[in-house]
């Protein structure tokens, strides 16, 4: 029998025609933990779906004990052998442990008795502390990692693809869950594990893969990687050629501080952060995800609330602040671009114009009881000249829009606000290369205006092309800042992940 | 009755007054090594303050005036009582505060005969001595319920009776331009306004030429103190400690600190220093301050070195930082010369040096 348990051959998945893995060749053996890594967008997520059949190859091969294979849903991927643990995990919560563990395997009558019994044998077969009665929404976080696993492993799965296993779970659990995973290998297991946490990688991992910009760049064994080799190959793409290629060689000075969010606590995602944001700056703030940067500004913008307790503070203009819904915050000058446009930045089915105007009337204390068509259509038109949105005309549909000029939409929302402080949360994600050059420039003129700029992104050279200053989060807080002129690639991505 | 309930719902929530949060050093505040390794000039017994007439550096040691000269510090004048401020007139005379309680304007450093002298029952804590307008000197008066040497007395009684005074040398008046304050501590003139450090609130004021006052730097990360002209523009601003959440905590606490400043040792309180790691009774020493034995650089500070540089607008340039793992901290002076910005190190008694072309080049960098 060959050693290798999966492989995958040339392996392409575009989405609307972008490329999100591109011919990538990846091996798993029979036995081993094999830690995939990559920055955020490196196509880490999306080469493990393959494997696990959310999602089919657009070409490309993938190949089970050496014969081909191309589940095309999750039950044909299980039937292979093969189970992902999502790091949101799949269990339903009002259920109890037994019966997540049994689900979909329902006969027409079930003796619950008899599902506990054997669950309970089963648990205690793999060692697991977990009771069989419990409800799963009672649980903590390892717990219900353990019962994934359990479920994976009563599947009589031979490979096991973690997405972020580690990344709700405490030190403690942690070392739980990898004396598990390494349980999983002697028992002849396979596991792909995806991790942000490279001491992760070099710890538990036999072999690591390192993916960027959708394209595989190493494989090699653990033991011959450290962690400057890995953030080398995570970042170090050629940047000559590319639209982010510019190194700033002069940055705006500080004006007034505009924002200070002193020991902010929104458990479990924002522990204890503190940061300032400055008029005339774009201040860039860097992050793997889980590190709390959208939602410390979510609670900045009134959109989601901080800890009841001891919260910390929000200082805007030198007086505190506490926004429990985001009028207010807009109200005071706040504009917050959201990362996800198709749920929370605009009404699709609604017109161009009439999305801007609502920007507006959001402004307006109490709304307004008589609504102008006449006004939207001016206020909606000058905004569509002025951030040269492509539509056929002001009564066009925003779903009808590209995502680039969907995103200028959802930025003219904001900007009709006439904001002081401006937060774009991944400004540029899914934007087309032409779109995004414009909306870079549009952030730009911003902070040039004297507007105080934060930038959210996941990728770093969209961070280091437009930033003044770069702080970098992790685990919730801020632990880092640099000037984009003593920024680097390594130095940044060090930090998020040290 | 209501703002009882709110008082009492603040501190159940954490809220409001309540809150028990400290800014961060960041931005131009973003912490560095300068000031740790800065030269030290010269190592004194009991260092108070700085002033230059352009020509010459002059130190406030206990109860003399120094002169330094090519590094070498000289005595020029001797009182009897120590000195806690000391300014440079455009007359080329000399303004002293002794013992906090009495201003004395000299015609020159080393006149053996006093010009003028400026005292008053109430006053009690003149920490900080600056040229006026029209022919005054402008004292700030920390405290009228405290002594200079018991600042964090004050500090520790939530005191608000610091003042700003305006010292006429022709009439020998003194006029009230502000009272109030908590803990005034620092001042400098600024076109027809005066900037004005308030310790207590982590504030710079300006004060107009009509009594109006307006916050230049709000909510900053320590207690500011003495202030100077750059030679460029702007501002100098030193820092004689950096605010901790703990401290914050004791601030709010009164029936905790009324038994502490009864009960305990004023070395051993919770509440800024000048300097620290001397005994292992002082609090705050724990695995939050060290690592294995060393000190951590951005551990909560007791005691913590810095000088600001503030634009003309009191907009922060850059700082110079000794962190909580450096010795040169107390910063409660600093002036410019020759190039160079000097800053007096009160916990350790040092007098720093630190040329312009450096920092400038360390910042860069």
């Amino acid at each position: 029998m060959s050693d290798i348990i999966l492989a995958l051959r040339n392996a392409t998945k575009l989405y609307a025609g972008v490329a999100a893995i591109e011919s990538v060749d990846f091996e798993l053996r029979r036995g081993e933990i094999h830690a995939l890594v990559g920055e955020n967008g490196a196509g880490k997520s999306t080469l493990t779906k393959v494997m696990a059949g959310v999602v089919t190859l657009t070409s490309g091969t993938m190949q089970i004990n050496g014969v081909d294979a191309a589940p095309r849903t999750p039950l044909e991927a299980r039937h292979l052998g093969i189970a992902m643990v999502f790091q949101e995990n799949s269990l339903v919560p009002t259920m109890t442990v037994a019966q997540n563990l049994f689900l979909g395997q329902e006969r027409f009558y079930n003796r619950l008795r008899g599902i506990y019994i054997a669950a309970q044998q089963f648990l205690q077969s793999l060692n697991f502390d977990v009771t069989p009665t419990a409800t799963v929404g009672m649980l903590g976080a390892a717990k219900k990692q353990m019962v994934e696993i359990a479920r994976a492993v009563l599947h009589q799965a031979k490979v096991i693809i973690f997405d972020e296993p580690t990344a709700t779970l405490t030190p403690e659990e942690k070392k739980y869950f990898f004396d598990l995973v390494r349980d999983l290998k002697r028992r002849g297991v396979s596991i792909v594990f995806i991790s942000h946490a490279l001491e992760e990688a070099l710890i538990l991992a036999d072999r690591i893969t390192v993916l960027r910009d959708g394209k595989h760049v190493v494989t090699d064994d653990a033991v011959n990687f450290d962690r400057a080799r890995i953030v080398q190959a995570m970042v170090g793409r050629d940047l000559s050629n590319t639209l982010y290629g510019r190194r700033k060689t002069t940055v705006r000075p500080a004006g007034a501080r505009v924002l200070t969010v002193q020991n902010l606590k929104m458990a479990p995602m924002v522990k204890n952060n503190s940061l300032s944001v400055f008029a005339g700056q774009i201040t860039g703030v860097f992050g793997l995800v889980g590190a709390g940067r959208t939602e410390t500004f979510k609670v900045v913008a009134g959109v989601l609330k901080r800890d009841f307790f001891h919260g910390g503070e929000v200082i805007l203009h030198d007086k505190p602040v506490r926004y429990r819904v985001p009028a207010p915050a807009v109200r005071a000058g706040i504009a917050y671009v959201t990362e996800d446009r198709k749920v929370e930045g605009f009404f699709e089915t609604m017109s161009v114009a009439r999305n801007i105007y609502l920007g507006l009337l959001a402004k307006v204390p109490g709304g307004r009881f008589l609504l102008s068509g006449r006004e939207a259509d001016r206020v909606g038109g000058s905004w569509v000249d002025k951030l040269k949105v492509r539509t056929t005309g002001n009564d066009m549909k925003v779903v009808e829009l590209s995502g680039g000029n969907q995103q200028k939409v959802v930025i003219a929302k904001s900007l009709v606000q006439e904001p002081d402080l401006i937060i774009f949360d991944e400004p540029t994600r899914g934007v087309d290369v032409g779109a995004i050059v414009e909306i870079h420039e549009l952030i730009q003129q911003l902070a040039d205006q004297g507007k105080a700029v934060v930038v959210i992104s996941s990728y770093l050279p969209e961070i280091m092309a437009l930033s003044d200053r770069i702080l970098v989060s992790r685990q919730g807080k801020v632990v880092e800042e640099f000037s984009a002129l003593e920024a680097t690639e390594e130095k940044i991505m060090y930090a998020a992940v040290h | 009755m209501i703002a009882a309930l709110k008082d009492f719902a603040d501190r159940f929530l954490g809220r409001g007054d309540a809150t028990i949060t400290v800014p961060s050093f960041d931005g131009a505040l973003k912490p560095n090594q300068l000031l740790e390794t800065a030269e030290t000039v010269g190592q004194f017994d009991a260092p108070e303050d700085l002033a230059t007439d352009g020509k010459a550096l002059y130190i406030a040691d206990g109860a003399a005036i120094l002169r330094l000269d090519a590094d070498t510090a000289t005595e020029v004048r001797r009182f009897d009582r120590v000195i806690t401020a000391l300014c440079c007139l455009p007359d080329g005379g000399m303004a002293v505060a002794l013992d906090g309680r009495e201003v004395q304007l000299l015609a020159t450093p080393s006149a053996s005969s006093v010009a003028a002298t400026f005292s008053d029952s109430s006053i009690s804590a003149i920490n900080a001595l600056a040229p006026g307008p029209r022919g005054t000197v402008i004292a700030t008066d920390g405290s009228t319920q405290r002594l200079y040497r018991q600042w964090v007395y004050d500090l520790m009684e939530r005191g608000r009776t610091g003042r700003v005074l305006s010292l006429d040398i022709a009439s020998g008046s003194v006029r009230t331009l502000a009272s109030g304050l908590q803990y005034a501590f620092g001042a400098c003139t600024a076109g027809d306004a005066l900037l004005v450090s308030e310790s207590w609130r982590h504030r710079v004021i300006a004060i107009a030429a009509d009594g109006s006052r307006r916050t230049i730097l709000d909510n900053l990360p320590v207690y500011p103190s003495r202030m100077s002209p750059a030679s460029s523009g702007g501002f100098w601003l030193t820092a004689f400690a950096a605010r901790t959440q703990l401290v914050e905590f004791v601030l709010r606490e009164n029936a905790y600190r009324r038994r502490m400043m009864s009960e305990i040792d004023p070395a051993y309180w919770i509440a800024p220093k000048l300097k620290s790691g001397q005994s292992f009774l002082e609090p705050m020493q724990g695995a939050h301050i060290k690592t294995m034995g060393v000190v951590k650089p951005w551990a909560p500070p007791r005691s913590y070195g810095l000088v600001i540089r503030l634009d003309a607008t009191g907009v922060p340039l850059f700082a110079l930082h000794s962190r909580v793992d450096g010795v040169n901290h107390g910063i409660v002076a600093a002036v410019e010369m020759d190039g160079a910005l000097f800053a007096l190190a009160k916990g350790p008694g040092r007098l720093l040096r630190a040329p312009l072309a450096m920092i400038d080049q360390e910042l860069r960098a």
